[in-house]
């Protein structure tokens, strides 16, 4: 065993190794990387980069699974949405995108030696956390996309709705926040 | 010169940052913060708050995931 970590190490010692795998790149790296494969994202499926639609559609589908239908909900009553619907999640692009970032993350984490899983502390996480997450999924869907998709997709598309949805969302990370301190730290 | 250990593994942004800032606030010059974070963004707001108080900063991995934020009150 001793044997092999000396040899890992050897790689993951190295000048490149720290500067690609280890080391945060810089938020102009990120962000010059993030451009590019948004280009990527937009010729290849014709769609900018989206998240939260996905979501709606993995949930609709574990919903099918379980017997339900959603043929009569109005959210899915367009044309297109009924199509991704019926094509199912293996021909669906988007979900092919969220999962390579929960892949993706995953294998940058465990390259630079950082995967941990962390514990709940406090029933207090577990509320806020569900709390949370309904609101951040409610809220993306009412505005059709989110930090990704309405922000970052928006504003890219040279919409004004992009803007509008980063005031909001500006106003609601400065409430969440207040919150956060006061009822659940 | 005191020691102490904040604790704030597990926490999600902002929480480590705004327990720091609350912490920090109570001790005395000289006296040593060890903050203990295993969130990735925390690695990097936690010192860029110290280096721009002025504060003397060292960051430690201590292991998979989890780091010590090593914070000596110098100002």
């Amino acid at each position: 065993m001793e044997g092999s970590k000396k040899f890992f190490d050897k790689i993951t010692q190295t000048e490149f190794y720290q500067m690609w795998f280890k080391n945060a790149y810089s938020y102009v790296t990120g962000a010059v990387l993030l451009s590019i494969l948004q280009i990527a994202t937009l010729a290849s499926t014709g769609e900018p980069w989206g998240v939260s639609g996905v979501f709606a559609n993995w949930g609709a589908w574990i919903y099918e699974a379980f017997g339900g239908s959603v043929d009569k909900w109005y959210y899915f009553s367009s044309q297109g949405a009924q199509n991704t619907l019926n094509s199912g999640i293996l021909n669906d692009p988007g979900s092919y995108r969220n999962m390579g970032i929960i892949v993706g993350a995953l294998l940058a984490t465990l390259f630079a030696s950082q995967f941990k899983i962390k514990k709940i502390k406090n029933k207090k996480q577990i509320v806020a956390a569900t709390i949370g997450g309904l609101l951040m999924g409610y809220g993306a869907r009412l505005s059709f996309g989110c930090n990704i998709g309405a922000l970052y997709g928006g504003i890219a598309s040279l919409s004004l709705s992009g803007w509008v949805f980063a005031i909001f969302m500006f106003v609601g990370a400065v409430a969440g926040s207040k919150l956060l301190v006061k009822y659940f730290m | 010169m005191k020691e102490v250990i904040l604790d704030c593994m597990g926490e999600a942004c902002p929480v480590p940052l705004i327990k720091c800032q609350n912490k920090i606030a109570e001790l005395d010059l000289g006296d040593i913060m060890i903050v203990q974070i295993d969130h990735s963004c925390a690695m990097k707001n936690v010192p860029e708050w110290a280096n721009k108080e002025g504060y003397n900063c060292e960051l430690e991995e201590v292991d998979d995931g989890e780091w010590e934020v090593i914070i000596e009150k110098t100002r």
